[in-house]
């Protein structure tokens, strides 16, 4: 009766090793895939330029004597929604030592509110 | 326990070295372009064009109350090139240094009397449609007729909108 020959196991065990090794790259670039897709588009989607953009006008407005019943009001709340697809609304208080101005952004997808008081 | 098959053992380990940098450089050398990845060249393009338009409107020292895209604005001092040369060089795409191709079309949109309206700042070539652009905007506070020439002169709030593709 021959014998079972159990030469080169270490050959086959290499081979189950590099297989399985293969196995979790081949895992990991499936999922490179996602993060590829949904990163971006997050980003892409947050609209930061925009806020930091309405909230800076706003604090310029408010430092030139601005209010909330002049032209640049009417603007920026009109072209807002008709452009950007977004809804802002803002208060600006003029007081003795400072300025106060409650900043709210809207467009659709994110949400922003800023509560501001100068120096 | 059995030391047979000891270089057989070795030429495995090598062998699988062997096919497991194949494999990396296989892998590392095809990139997948995935749908999501479009969006990794548009998100520069987005920053890339903000950030320019940031730069235009900080006014260049303190002694100068208006910045200069307010100013150009202003006094429609945008058609002979001004803002297209300045927003070419922010953008490096003349000037200095490495050049981007990237291609651009300008307007601003104000109010007047409730609707609203477009004027044409600048443009590096029409748009025909079939342009991936993005779309990058700044609010200037501006002290202007509006609409031009026959509107009443008051601080106005326009919003400069520039598209920007890669050609």
């Amino acid at each position: 009766m021959a014998r079972l020959n159990d030469d080169a196991q270490w050959i086959i065990l290499m081979g189950f090793l590099v297989s399985f090794g293969l196995f979790f790259l081949a895992l990991i670039i499936n999922q490179s895939v996602v993060v590829g897709q949904s990163t971006p588009e997050g980003v892409i989607e947050f609209p930061k330029n925009d806020i930091r953009d309405i909230s800076h006008v706003i604090k310029e407005h408010a430092e030139h004597n601005g209010g909330t019943d002049d032209q640049v009001y009417q603007d920026i709340t009109n072209i807002s929604i008709h452009r950007k697809g977004a809804i802002v609304n803002y208060t600006i208080e003029q007081l003795a030592a400072h300025n106060h101005s409650l900043i709210h952004y809207n467009n659709g997808v994110t949400i922003y509110n800023e509560n501001w008081t100068s120096k | 326990m059995s030391e047979q098959g000891q270089l057989y053992t070795i030429e495995g380990v090598a062998a699988a070295l062997i096919m497991l940098l194949t494999a990396y450089m296989v892998v590392g050398a095809t990139s997948m372009y995935t749908p999501g990845d479009a969006h990794i060249s548009d998100m520069q393009l987005e920053v890339l064009g903000s950030d320019a338009l940031v730069m235009m409107d900080t006014p260049a020292n303190s002694s100068v109350r208006e910045s200069p895209l307010r100013q150009m604005i202003e006094n429609e001092s945008y058609g002979g090139g001004q803002f297209r040369n300045m927003f070419m060089n922010y953008t490096n795409v003349s000037g200095y240094g490495p050049k981007h191709d990237i291609q651009f079309s300008a307007n601003y949109t104000y109010q007047a009397g409730g609707t609203i309206m477009s004027a044409r700042i600048n443009s590096t070539r029409n748009l025909t449609g079939g342009e991936h652009a993005v779309r990058v905007t700044k609010w200037v506070i501006v002290n202007k007729k509006l609409p031009p020439d026959t509107g009443v002169l008051d601080n106005r709030a326009v919003l400069v909108e520039v598209l920007l593709w890669r050609d």
